[in-house]
């Protein structure tokens, strides 16, 4: 190709470059201007709080805890890390202050829970906790009570150094898996045990007590929990284990009533039927203390050897092709 | 094959990627988008909404990524993707613009643009979701800009480039050295120097040369050109422009998660550095400022001698200089080495290395030595093995294959810088080279 050839093409395209240039320019102030726009009216919120309540809209203060969404998000605005006794504290005193008691009574008459059978699924730091709770009913007397809808409320407390993801239970509860999630507390997805604190995550399951009431075993719910784990403390042995407690089970049916109608919340006791195949256990891999001495030598020894190397190989490379160059000119 | 069917050919196997990762994450467990992608279009959906993009906890980019975004909630969810992988195919084109404007014979040009095209890490990285491709391109557009004695462009790109990833700060030096008064005024087009053939040099001497000790206050003096001041208010201007308008709308949760997050970052857990295990056996206690240096220094000096010897010839200093930044980061993940397999193909014309078996033995250690780490990896993620000493050993293994391979390619690599000297008349007004840009 002729050499004015070459050119003419050089500058056609180079002229297309610059247009290139001035598009994607154009485009960019357009965004930022558009993005300007949409962020002067955004709404101002803590992150650990708004990722923490996933599908959660309700803004209110003063509703009761029963009453909102999701039970114990009242909690996490009352304390900041989660602790057994506080928690205990909180259900006794701030989730049944009491308007519901005959619905209550008739409902613990009616509902006897076993919990039957819970476990961990997979290996490694991803794991599934399967649970499987059979309430058995008295189908004679849940037909007399005034209630319009029931659902299932299980409230997992992870212990330290287990989380749960909320946007992989967004995407559960998208593909219709859960009737509602959230998770509270520690939601950072990347900090080790150490440094991070417990969470919780209650779930909701519809629950139709009416349809159920008509089957001779009973009603069950089984729930599939996704779970991750945090990196642990230092162990000697080079594994941690992890026992994951007991879930709080409540069941909160919202009755009819004259003027309106009331949410109730029950929470269910296990009979005394003990677990099919014991506590759940997660058996964690964790850096040995024993380690840290030589792991360090070791990585800065590498390090300064790799330095060396390169740094050594340039100079030498660089010199060598500088006196070629001189030689030549 | 010419370089529009390799583009043409490269776009429709993207698109067909882009399709078969749809099916896969609505049919099979494991989803083939990447979990950023996912990361980053909730952020987007949060902007639309009228909220910050922070809200969407590991979100650490800048603000501009999430606006690029805000389709994926109007048009569709794989706009992004669409997005990415045609910024993939801009830096297969900005890559054949560079070689051609450096002379590169066709032939050669057109297998460094497949090296970038059909790398199976590059086309599936941008139809996963992964937004490096639109860093790569930024940068091969500020060489390209500098190129044509676009000192304003390249300034604006830079500073652009700068605040949306931090990391191609460390190309600031090169850029400013090659900027030499010597070879380039600005204003003018700059005589870029071309290919001659493998294991010939050019003939210009790099302007890096010691000057001698009556001229050292003429050498610190000339260092102050009008290219080198414009370049640097220009892009540090843009930089805190963009740094302080996403402040203004975003506050310290902006400030802490696109830029001091990355500046700081320690990750105990586990990833191909070597520093990985380290830093989980001392978590528990805060890093003392000796520590912290101590980590920094083989960083700083390597980076610090591959701008001393290699400024002059920028694409390869870039390359270099990248590799070297990965292979030190405290953190390393795969999506990184994107940043210098988009440089890979400008400095392969101008190799000696053969393919047998220098250059074999160079890919099957990289990727050997790779592969080895992530089996280590496997084990312990998913089977929940403890082969923490195992795989620090990788990683360390995966160091010593970096370093391999980055002292072969200086070693086989023929040394070319950029840009020729310029002659002058004596008048200083005539100059032989080159014609007026913008």
């Amino acid at each position: 190709m002729p050499p004015s050839t070459v050119s003419y093409h050089m500058e056609s395209w180079q002229h297309v470059q610059v247009h290139i240039c001035r598009i994607l320019g154009i485009q960019l102030i357009f965004l930022v201007g558009f993005g300007f726009c949409m962020s002067s009216s955004f709404v101002s919120c803590e992150v650990g709080r708004c990722t923490s309540n996933v599908g959660s809209t309700n803004q209110s203060l003063n509703i009761p805890p029963y009453f909102e969404k999701y039970i114990t998000k009242s909690y996490f605005d009352k304390y900041d890390s989660l602790l057994d006794s506080d928690f205990l504290d909180f259900i006794s005193h701030e989730l049944f202050p009491g308007s519901c008691e005959l619905l209550l009574d008739n409902l613990n008459l009616v509902l006897r829970l076993s919990v039957q059978q819970r476990s961990l699924i997979g290996d490694g730091s991803h794991r599934h906790l399967s649970s499987s709770f059979r309430f058995n009913i008295q189908s004679e007397l849940i037909a007399e009570l005034p209630i319009h809808f029931c659902e299932a409320i299980i409230i997992e407390k992870l212990p330290y150094g287990i989380f749960a993801d909320p946007f992989e239970l967004q995407h559960l509860l998208q593909r219709g898996v859960f009737m509602d999630a959230a998770v509270f507390g520690d939601t950072n997805l990347e900090l080790p045990s150490v440094h991070s604190n417990r969470s919780l995550v209650e779930v909701h399951m519809d629950v139709d007590l009416n349809t159920f009431s008509r089957h001779k075993d009973g009603l069950e719910i089984n729930i599939d929990l996704p779970l991750h784990i945090r990196y642990p403390p230092l162990e000697e042995s080079g594994y941690s284990s992890i026992e994951l407690g007991a879930p709080d089970l409540f069941m909160r049916c919202s009755i009819e009533a004259k003027s309106h109608n009331q949410s109730c919340l029950l929470m269910l006791k296990d009979n005394g039927v003990a677990l099919g195949n014991g506590p759940v256990v997660w058996r964690v891999p964790s850096g040995i203390k024993a380690h840290a001495r030589a792991v360090s030598i070791v990585t800065f020894i590498s390090a300064i050897l790799s330095t060396l190397s390169i740094v050594l190989t340039s100079v030498y490379y660089s010199s060598t092709k500088l006196c070629k160059n001189l030689k030549q000119s | 094959m010419d370089v529009r069917s390799l583009l043409l050919f490269s776009a429709l196997l993207r698109v067909l990627l882009i399709i078969y990762g749809e099916w896969q994450d609505a049919h099979m467990e494991v989803r083939y988008t990447d979990v950023d992608y996912l990361v980053f279009s909730d952020a987007a959906s949060l902007v639309a909404s009228g909220k910050s993009p922070y809200q969407r906890s590991t979100y650490r980019y800048s603000p501009l990524l999430a606006f690029l975004l805000v389709p994926n909630s109007i048009i569709h969810p794989s706009w992004g993707k669409f997005l990415f992988s045609a910024s993939d195919l801009l830096v297969g084109l900005f890559i054949h613009t560079i070689l051609e404007l450096r002379k590169v014979p066709e032939n050669l040009c057109a297998c460094a643009l497949m090296v970038w095209l059909f790398n199976p890490f590059t086309f599936s990285i941008g139809t996963r979701g992964n937004c490096e491709p639109i860093v790569c391109a930024m940068i091969l557009w500020i060489i390209i800009c500098l190129m044509n004695g676009k000192v304003l462009q390249a300034a604006f790109w830079y500073g652009l480039v700068v605040h949306f990833r931090i990391y191609p700060i460390i190309y600031s030096i090169p850029i400013i050295l090659v900027l030499d008064p010597h070879c380039f005024r600005y204003g003018l087009k700059p005589a870029l120097s071309s290919w001659v053939g493998q294991g010939n040099s050019t003939q210009s001497i790099p302007s890096t040369a010691v000057p001698d000790s009556c001229g050292i206050w003429i050498a610190l003096t000339s260092m102050f050109t009008r290219a080198r001041i414009l370049f640097g208010l220009i892009s540090g201007a843009v930089f805190f422009a963009f740094t302080g308008l996403f402040f203004y709308l975003y506050r310290w949760e902006f400030l802490h998660e696109a830029l001091l997050y990355h500046l700081t970052r320690t990750d105990p857990r586990h990833n191909f550095s070597i520093y990985f295990y380290h830093i989980y056996l001392h978590y528990e206690h805060e890093f003392s400022v000796v520590e912290r240096l101590i980590s920094f220094l083989p960083q700083f000096l390597v980076q610090l001698v591959l701008i001393i010897c290699f400024a002059q010839d920028l694409p390869f200093c870039f390359f270099a200089q990248t590799v070297a930044f990965v292979a030190f980061n405290k953190v390393i993940t795969a999506q990184y080495f994107v940043w210098f397999f988009c440089l890979l193909p400008l400095i392969l014309p101008w190799s000696n290395m053969k393919l047998k078996w220098t250059g074999l033995s160079c890919i099957l250690l990289w990727m050997g030595t790779q592969t080895h780490w992530l089996t280590w990896g496997y084990l312990l993620e998913f089977k929940g093995k403890n082969v923490f000493l195992e795989l620090w050993i990788a990683s360390i293994l995966f160091l010593a294959a970096n370093t391999f391979v980055l002292i072969k390619i200086i070693r086989y690599h023929t040394y070319s810088p950029l840009f020729q000297r310029l002659e002058f008349s004596s008048s200083d007004n005539d100059l032989r080279e080159g014609k007026k840009s913008i």
